[in-house]
């Protein structure tokens, strides 16, 4: 007997002129062939982050002091989009499955702790907002780190007043939302 | 027992401390806007960092002496490297580079870094070409060049290896080419 608990199954970074600069896709456990693999296909993740970006503009008008915007939208029973914006604009969303990861019933700790493993299996019951703090601390150290690299130029990526950018594709930054998006799951406080 | 004299030097000595970062940073500028100006002729980039690193040296050698307050000449080359290592570091980058790898004629060692305060952060460019042709921390090679030609001696230093572009270690090799005369005056680079 096995129980899902959340897991990662996105992480998407998007510029100041909403332009995407980096998206990680993570593997669901799918029960029916006992293997893991993506819920959904790249331009399909892409399509959900740009949809985060309305809500993103919608909330930045009462916006938090924290740059926490919390659940975004929850797209379907499996599905939900939190969301971060820094000051500088660049906004980091994490699309969490809440059925993507296996444990085996009673047998792991981690599952017991945070929200629990039992109340997970639907989207109502949901994730406290600050279950996703560490991720998105993660993935600001991680950005951070990025803007340190003298050899990325944030320009090239968000020209000032114009459209588009380039994405990231430092590999450093790549590995660090790999680790952040393998190793969360509920009640994990630092990454 | 040099070697521990040098590390109490080394530590005593007080020295006014400025942010990590801001170096880091400002070194990684100097490096990305080299790459930039010369169109990314990395060879050339290393010439410069080289050249730089000459005329700090130059200049450095000389605040290195007030401040470590080391009137007498080291003895023979092994000395020389005892104190780059564990005074000249120490004071102006507080690090102490392993000093191994010597030749069996005591004329050339390599300082081995274990940690590299310019290096951190960095990822070089990913062009397929920086990973072989670029040594980020290039001007460490002319500043020791430029500080020793001011205490007479003409030495060649460059880097083996780094930890940037994948290697185990950072690694630089020092070779003595000659005591310079008093007499003659330096020779102009």
């Amino acid at each position: 007997m096995s129980a899902a608990i959340p897991s990662v199954a996105c992480l998407g970074v998007i510029g100041r002129n909403n332009n995407p600069l980096h998206i990680s896709i993570f593997p669901s456990y799918d029960p029916a062939a006992n293997t893991f693999s993506p819920i959904r296909n790249p331009l399909q993740f892409s399509l959900l982050l740009s949809s985060t970006i309305d809500v993103f503009d919608l909330r930045s008008k009462s916006s938090t002091a924290s740059g926490d915007f919390g659940l975004l939208h929850a797209i379907d029973d499996r599905l939900a989009a939190y969301g971060f914006e820094t000051n500088t604009g660049v906004r980091m969303v994490c699309i969490v499955d809440m059925r993507g990861r296996r444990v085996e019933a009673g047998g792991s700790g981690v599952a017991g702790q945070g929200s629990g493993a039992a109340g997970a299996s639907t989207v109502g019951a949901g994730l406290r907002d600050s279950e996703l703090k560490p991720v998105f601390r993660a993935m600001q150290s991680a950005y951070v780190r990025l803007l340190q690299n003298p050899f990325y130029d944030p320009d090239e990526h968000a020209p000032l007043g114009g459209k588009g950018g380039r994405r990231i594709t430092s590999k450093k930054f790549g590995d660090d939302m790999k680790r952040i998006g393998e190793a969360w799951t509920p009640g994990v406080t630092t990454l | 027992m040099a070697a521990s004299k040098a590390s109490r030097i080394g530590e005593e000595t007080r020295i006014d401390k400025v942010n990590a970062e801001l170096v880091t940073l400002t070194y990684g500028t100097i490096v990305a806007q080299l790459c930039k100006d010369f169109e990314d002729d990395y060879p050339e980039v290393n010439r410069q960092l080289d050249k730089m690193g000459y005329n700090i040296g130059l200049r450095l050698i000389e605040d290195y002496l007030a401040k470590s307050n080391t009137m007498k000449r080291c003895a023979n080359f092994r000395e020389t490297a005892d104190m780059i290592s564990r005074v000249g570091f120490k004071i102006f980058l507080n690090i102490t580079p392993q000093v191994t790898n010597w030749t069996t004629d005591n004329n050339s060692f390599s300082l081995v870094f274990d940690e590299n305060p310019f290096a951190d952060f960095v990822e070089l460019p990913d062009d397929g070409r920086a990973q072989n042709e670029l040594w980020y921390s290039n001007i460490l090679c002319g500043v020791l060049r430029g500080a020793l030609e001011m205490v007479q001696m003409q030495v060649e230093a460059h880097f083996i290896s780094d930890v940037l572009k994948g290697n185990d270690t950072t690694e630089m090799r020092v070779t003595l080419i000659r005591y310079i005369d008093d007499e003659l005056p330096p020779e102009d680079d």
